[in-house]
């Protein structure tokens, strides 16, 4: 909690001074933003620039893979969540994460978007409530709403995309971060997790970590590009996608480098 | 154009075809063995078949239902004796060695840091290769003598779990680690505790295999003589406390055939062994039905 404290007051989250090292390289150097609520903040860059690896110092997802040593703060309203007496299962609650590639578990639809619910031992009416709610706030509800007990596994792979977004909002988190949510996905089921994307940045705060300047454009209102772990330039997304300052970020979204 | 095209087709770089001795004679190779694995199968299984053979030749004649369960032409000797000492001592061996297997596998897989993981994974290979009959040993100065418990079952059973642990334990590890990353990832980053990940969601994804593992341990378990021979004394009668004595299965083949062929044992030793087939085969049966309904379950979630 030392550097705590200087993140401004309406934000959500605040990343202080960020950097994360591996073997003595680092990986993310001295990353400094905010995340304001109700905001759809797209991280962008070139492959191997640390978007990832920021994404997942948000949750202390980063943790989870030895070796990494993460420095300063991100503070979740005000209260850093690397402090001293800070667990990170809490962290994870509060602050839910979409990956790359459909997770679901294999179990049935409903438990699947219960799962979260579960482990916190709601009781059985809440569950049935929170799970129609994720579920309608993800856009799989009509789609599944006669067959929640099928298995997940039998869903497509944007549908199971969009049944680990209402996994993750079961627990009402304030804060959605996506990894690269749609790359595995084909461009009808890229759509509708876009649509999902967008409504859901108008409820809470969303981090959305892409390569692909397209869907940055679509569906956010800041972009931030990093940069070799560098932050370059962070801005409201048409600024950034029509004029931006920096050289570096002009010739990424003109595609001069990937 | 179309001659600058001919004249690629003609140039060298462009052909497909290679006759040259060292192509023509791996493809050779290759046709060749090809035609000798099925031979080599029918070699390597031909001793198999040859010993189900011979002992059902040798059994089944004279197996009948008394000898299983009552009173045989071999007195107090009959089958039923040793049915339920092994069962007894195979109850007993596999819910310990399930227990610290099972213990021992999540932990090395979950739980543990490397380097201590590489420990436990180097002393369960070691374990497994340890001759049986050294594991005997090892039960006979600690339990028998030791810790005083004779030659009786509990012995018995305590050693042939030592023995049979490894196995489960190495089936478990495995099976916790081919849980694939992404959806240990996505446990956690849901807010599951790391307990809370391994119960409610490896343990549904493991437990095909784990399954596999115990009906294999137990398997190799119920084949096994040394341990059981140098920690046990046979019993008459079905033992009634643990440190009674007791009759494996194996135990009984193995001074049934030392009588000799003239002995009426030796025909005993084949109707056990008979028995002791019969449970093995069964056991793997088991063992693929089971992991094929649970992998069933599974379809689609290794993409």
């Amino acid at each position: 909690m030392s550097t705590g404290g200087s993140g401004s007051a309406d934000s959500v989250l605040s990343v202080r001074r960020l950097s994360v090292l591996a073997k003595g390289k680092r990986i993310l150097d001295d990353v400094s933003l905010d995340f304001p609520p109700r905001s759809l903040t797209a991280v962008v860059g070139p492959s191997g620039c640390g978007k990832t690896t920021f994404v997942r110092t948000l949750n202390r997802m980063v943790e989870l893979t030895p070796g990494l040593v993460v420095e300063g703060s991100v503070l979740y309203l005000g209260q850093d969540i690397y402090g001293p007496r800070v667990n990170p299962v809490l962290v994870r609650r509060r602050i839910g994460m979409v990956f790359q590639r459909p997770t679901v578990f294999p179990m049935s639809i409903f438990e699947n978007a219960a799962f979260g619910l579960r482990i916190v031992r709601e009781p059985e009416d809440e569950v049935d409530k929170a799970v129609t709610e994720a579920l309608q706030r993800a856009g799989l509800w009509d789609e599944v709403k006669s067959d929640l007990d099928r298995s997940a596994l039998s869903l497509s792979g944007g549908q199971q995309q969009r049944l680990c977004i209402a996994r993750a909002l079961a627990v009402r988190p304030r804060v959605l971060l996506l990894d690269e949510p749609t790359s595995a996905l084909d461009p009808a089921a890229t759509q509708r997790v876009e649509a999902t994307m967008e409504r859901l940045s108008e409820e809470i705060v969303l981090v959305l970590v892409t390569h692909n300047v397209g869907q940055a454009a679509r569906v956010s209102d800041r972009v931030a590009f990093l940069h070799t772990g560098h932050l370059v330039e962070l801005g409201p997304t048409d600024e950034i996608l029509e004029r931006p300052k920096d050289p570096l970020t002009q010739q990424f979204i003109t595609g001069r480098f990937q | 154009m179309a001659t600058a095209l001919s004249s690629t087709l003609r140039s060298e770089d462009n052909v497909l075809f290679d006759r040259s001795f060292r192509t023509r004679w791996r493809i050779g190779f290759d046709r060749w063995i090809g035609r000798l694995l099925p031979l080599l199968f029918l070699v390597a299984i031909l001793p198999i078949l040859d010993m189900v053979y011979w002992v059902s030749v040798k059994a089944l004649p004279t197996l009948t239902w008394t000898i299983l369960v009552g009173q045989s032409p071999y007195a107090s000797d009959e089958l039923g004796v040793p049915i339920i000492g092994t069962f007894e001592i195979m109850l007993i061996a596999t819910l310990l060695s399930v227990v610290l297997g099972l213990f021992g596998g999540v932990a090395t897989a979950e739980l543990l840091s490397s380097r201590a993981a590489g420990w436990m994974r180097m002393s369960a290979n070691m374990l497994v290769g340890t001759p049986s009959v050294i594991v005997g040993f090892f039960g006979y100065f600690t339990f028998v003598l030791y810790f005083g418990w004779g030659l009786s079952l509990l012995a018995g059973a305590v050693t042939l779990s030592i023995f049979m642990t490894p196995y489960i334990f190495r089936t478990a590890d495995l099976a916790f680690t081919s849980v694939p990353r992404t959806i240990r990832e996505a446990a956690l980053g849901s807010g599951a505790s790391p307990t809370q990940y391994i119960l409610r969601i490896a343990t549904p994804i493991a437990l095909p295999q784990i399954l596999t593992g115990i009906f294999l341990a137990m398997a190799i378990g119920v084949g096994e003589t040394a341990p059981i021979v140098l920690t046990t004394t046979a019993g008459k009668v079905a033992p009634d406390s643990l440190s009674s004595p007791v009759t494996f299965m194996t135990t009984l083949i193995w001074t049934g055939f030392n009588q000799g062929s003239n002995s009426p044992y030796f025909v005993l030793a084949f109707q056990a062994a008979f028995l002791l087939m019969v449970v093995v085969v069964a056991l793997n049966v088991v063992v693929r039905v089971v992991a094929a309904r649970y992998q069933k379950r599974l379809e689609g979630l290794y993409q």
